[in-house]
């Protein structure tokens, strides 16, 4: 066997690549412990201050979810599935149940699809803020890391007041949702889109617009249409390339049919547009809460739950609906004792939604048994990342910061 | 009782108030520093907070707003051990960052505080260009300390610490040197001096003001302007297997440059002690006129601490193009007025 | 109507503007904030945040009102929720039996809330609030006498408890429940106000108050 390096004789074992250096660059290894890169390890290899090649090599934290999922109950997979971005945990769950849902035959009522949507858009508004703020501190920019993390404090309030969780909200479940909004919730979401209306405002002035920053981003890492397109890039950083696709456009799912809002499309591509992208994001789905509020105040709390459910719920659960225990809070969706042993009828389902990184997409396959046959997750950052190796050559070293920020990256959640 | 009064005198006289020992150890030297690196930094904290949401340090005395924050992170810095890896080149990984402190400071030697005769440090006939030549050497040990440290991010450290300086010091001493050719004279007395009347030559000459400004802002990398050290992409720079005490030296030496240049600046371009007029002795000759200074370069410190706030980390390349390509025909620019304005008399 | 497409373009300024507004912008944006800064930090042992009911913290179990259906051990996706056989008298049949009843494992639970949701007769609630401090592992894992006990919020023991309200020029402020109660003892439409702020504090009546805390 052949074990030495030396010469042009590179050992090759099976799944390890092997790749010998120029004599004039330099490699540097960017992580896995690393401030700047979180669980990932991207492997450049510098010719002075230019990177000529990036290998982003992922894996660091692959937790097995899908082989997971395959030996627990359909309920109990929604928990797991959130953990793979719990930040925008809603998104990240929602297509899994509308899979399970077409499964079933059920459509889940009026209002939770206005409630699902609700709980969305908070998400997706507190993961782009999340995104911005490490986008922030990755350029130096302190004060747009705390405030945009302060500010998702606000949207997490939200959510927590609607499920009563900050982050894994577990909210949608197959037929409806898991509570109504409290009473006082739509006064306080209306002044908190107010409050985000006008910060965004402050953003600008600090960060986009600050010649420091904007010098920074301008042209750095411009992703044309066609490349972007090749890649399969998705979400925000796809839009910011000019390119018009979007889940809630191209197919619109729960209430994004009924409502009325812009799609910001970018035409640069750059990273100053990937951000923008964001920013614009932000003020749509501040838009959007506020339509989504009025329609829930306007119409009455009833259809939260399946019919198929909820015709054999017993008295108890609709006192608990209605606040008639004290202990037991109210506007709570008690879930049925079948979900803890449900069985999905065999078949093969396919959803997407838009999450707050991009297009989320499950396949589901049930063979008739209580736990899925299998489950196939492809999210979002998982498809972004190879935009790294082609986007991030050519440039300095201290670009990777800048356009690594700009893809809003997220490890545990390409992993998975 | 005579000999305790002489031994009173000497101590007073020829130890503490002896002008090499008093600039260096205590106004504007290493006590003077410490003091003021104990504010800035907490000032540059809560002013970040303020600006971030948040309150700052608080816990260690929250009746004085944690402003003796520093303290408690230097006895842990003091505490931690020392590690020594075995890839580095021991004995320069080791003096490097001490020498650095004490070049740091070594300007301060100087530069002549008041305006009588008896309290100068050295001759100050030349004091403004030997300040800032001595205030160009203590970076080059933070090159030495990133090639020591055998680290690839060392390296490229001290790489992007050297391209930094080398474009940015320029720009301080062309700065510096513009006073100098307004006023005809290296002598920082001199030029004190001339601004006693309210002429400041920072208000007649902005332009050289601002670009030693922003040049001393990026060659002291100070947080968002720390291009060598950058967080995202090179851990820590040039200090990157550094630890402990030695770790500590490394992160006051930025503090303490800034403070020379602070204090250079607050000479030359802010009228140095200037609505004060020293009369001899020890107290109003020399103790009140260091003080004075010491407070306007600690204005001009804040200033820089609060920007930190405000702007991001430039690209390297951004930075040396700014500095090559707009500041210093800036600076050249500023040296043409302060001719023209001493060609003109109007100073 | 479905969404729309809105396409955009990176603001453009010409280069001098750019310098100048741009600097000057943000420069007026970090002086506002430093000198009215707007904080929502929680100075976290000093204070606590009073969470709303509906919260969901730890789980408490009414041993009287659960009939052992295991349906909460069932559901519970981390498997922190065991049922556990002890011999109780039941009052009804008048006789000792064995009966089965959920025990908590706090190693493990991730407070989904289903096991209090799917409890099909309301002998599961959460308290609202979530920060317990545990001496080893082993204290983890509750016995039936603690499961039924609410855990002692000792946050509450230093802290004052502020709530969180929103509001359009601050975002979140914090309101500390002194002052609430001061708003509220004022006399104008007295009754109203406090109907509403009973409904919001209105925690469950503790069983009975764990005097030693955490086993220790
Ligand atoms: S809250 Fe969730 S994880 Fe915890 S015991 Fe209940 S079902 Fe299990
Ligand atoms: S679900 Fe409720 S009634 Fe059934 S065993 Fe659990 S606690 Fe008891």
């Amino acid at each position: 066997m052949e074990s030495s390096t030396s010469g042009s004789v590179v050992p090759h074992l099976p799944g390890m690549e092997v790749s010998e250096l120029s004599k004039n660059t330099y490699e540097v290894y960017i992580g896995p412990a690393h401030p700047g890169s979180g669980h990932m390890r991207i492997i450049v290899e510098v010719d002075g201050d230019i990177m000529v090649r990036v290998d982003p090599d992922i894996g660091f934290v692959h937790r097995t979810m899908e082989k997971l999922a395959e030996g627990r109950d359909w309920i109990k997979n929604i928990p797991l599935f959130e953990r793979m971005a719990i930040l925008d945990a809603c998104n990240i769950t929602l297509p899994y149940v509308e899979a399970v849902e077409k499964l079933l035959g059920t459509e889940p009522p009026e209002r939770a699809r206005y409630l699902r949507t609700l709980l969305c858009e908070i998400n997706r508004i507190a993961s782009h803020l999340y995104g911005m703020g490490i986008f922030g501190v990755f350029l130096g920019h302190s004060t747009l890391y705390m405030w945009a993390f302060g500010d998702r404090e606000v949207f997490i309030d939200l959510a927590e007041q609607m499920s009563g969780a900050r982050l894994t909200h577990s909210y949608p479940v197959f037929g409806g949702v898991r509570r109504d909004i409290p009473d006082d919730f739509p006064e306080g979401a209306r002044k908190a889109t107010r409050y985000m209306r006008n910060r965004l405002n402050e953003y600008a002035k600090i960060f986009l617009n600050n010649p420091n920053i904007r010098s920074r981003l301008e042209n750095v890492g411009v992703m044309s249409k066609n490349l972007a397109t090749e890649l399969g890039i998705v979400g925000p950083n796809l839009r910011a390339s000019g390119v018009r696709y979007d889940v809630r456009l191209n197919e619109p799912y729960e209430a994004y049919g009924e409502l009325e809002f812009e799609i910001p499309v970018f035409e640069e591509g750059d990273s100053l547009a990937r951000a923008w992208a964001r920013v614009e994001e932000i003020r749509q789905s501040l838009n959007i809460i506020d339509k989504v509020v009025d329609w829930l105040e306007k119409h009455p709390r009833e259809n939260f739950m399946h019919e198929k459910f909820w015709k054999t719920a017993p008295k108890l659960y609709k006192d608990v609906y209605t606040g008639q225990i004290d202990y037991a809070g109210k506007y709570r969706v008690k879930l049925m004792p079948l979900f803890a042993s449900l069985k999905v009828p065999p078949g093969k389902a396919f959803a997407r939604v838009e999450a707050g990184r991009g297009e989320m997409v499950y396949y589901v396959e049930s063979d008739g048994k209580d736990v899925p046959y299998r489950v196939r997750v492809v999210s979002p950052s998982f498809r972004n990342v190879i935009a790294f190796k082609y986007l991030m050559p050519g440039h300095r070293l201290m670009d990777l910061p800048a356009i690594y920020g700009s893809f809003d990256y997220f490890p545990p959640e390409w992993d998975r | 009782m005579i000999t305790w009064y002489l031994v009173y005198r000497i101590i007073v006289d020829d130890i503490i108030f002896y002008p090499p020992i008093y600039q260096f150890l205590i106004i504007p030297g290493l006590i003077a520093a410490l003091l003021v690196a104990l504010f800035i930094i907490w000032f540059e904290r809560k002013a970040a907070a303020f600006v971030q949401m948040r309150y700052g340090p608080r816990e260690i005395a929250p009746r004085i707003g944690g402003a003796i924050q520093l303290v408690a992170d230097l006895t842990r810095y003091a505490l931690q051990e020392i590690i020594i890896p075995e890839t580095v080149d021991v004995l320069p990984y080791i003096l490097s960052p001490i020498i650095m402190i004490i070049l740091a400071l070594l300007p301060l030697e100087a530069v002549p505080l008041t305006s009588i005769r008896t309290y100068f440090p050295i001759p100050p006939d030349y004091s403004l260009l030997i300040a800032v030549a001595l205030s160009t050497l203590s970076p080059l040990f933070v090159v030495l300390m990133s090639w020591a440290s055998n680290n690839k991010f060392a390296v490229v450290g001290g790489i992007r610490e050297s391209f930094i300086i080398t474009a940015y010091e320029l720009i301080a001493v062309l700065g510096f040197l513009s006073a100098a050719a307004m006023t005809q004279s290296f002598n920082i007395v001199n030029i004190v001096n001339i601004q006693m009347s309210g002429k400041w030559l920072g208000l007649l000459n902005p332009i050289a003001l601002l670009a030693v400004f922003i040049a001393v802002l990026m060659s002291t990398s100070g947080f968002p302007f720390e291009i060598p050290d950058s967080e995202s992409e090179l851990v820590a720079g040039p200090y990157t297997e550094y630890t402990g005490l030695l770790y500590g030296l490394n992160m006051g030496g930025g503090y303490i440059k800034r403070w020379v240049f602070s204090i250079l600046i607050a000479l030359v371009f802010l009228g140095g002690w200037a609505p004060y007029k020293p009369v001899p002795g020890i107290i109003t000759g020399y103790f009140i006129p260091s003080l004075i200074v010491s407070i306007k370069a600690l204005i001009v410190m804040a200033i820089m601490s609060f920007l930190r706030s405000v702007y991001g980390r430039y690209r390297v390349d951004q930075a040396l193009g700014i500095a090559w390509e707009i500041l210093i025909p800036l600076t050249l620019a500023a040296f043409g007025l302060g001719l023209a304005e001493a060609y003109f008399g109007i100073i | 109507m479905p969404a729309k497409v809105a396409l955009k373009r990176n603001p453009k300024k010409n280069p001098l503007g750019r310098v100048f507004v741009g600097n000057i912008g943000a420069l007026a944006i970090g002086l506002k904030y430093f000198l009215d800064p707007n904080r929502i930090t929680l100075l976290y042992p000093h204070e606590y945040i009073k969470l709303r009911q509906g919260y969901r913290g730890f789980i408490v179990l009414i041993q009287d009102k659960c009939i052992s259906c295991s349906s909460c051990a069932r559901i519970c996706p981390a498997r922190a929720m065991k049922m556990l056989s002890v011999k109780v008298f039941d009052k009804r049949l008048k006789k000792e039996m064995v009966k089965k009843f959920p025990v908590i494992n706090y190693n493990r639970c991730i407070f989904c809330g289903y096991c209090v949701d799917v409890c099909p007769t309301e002998a599961l609630y959460h308290v609202p609030y979530h920060d317990l401090v545990y001496m080893n592992m082993q204290d983890m894992i509750l016995s039936l006498e603690d499961f039924q006990k609410e855990p002692e919020n000792v946050s509450a023991k230093e802290g004052i408890p502020v709530r969180y309200v929103f509001d359009e020029k601050r975002g979140l402020v914090k309101i500390k429940q002194e002052e609430e109660k001061k708003e509220i003892s004022q006399p104008v439409e007295q009754t109203k106000q406090q109907e509403s702020t009973k409904q919001q504090t209105n925690n469950p009546e503790p069983k009975s108050v764990n005097k030693g805390g955490v086993n220790q």
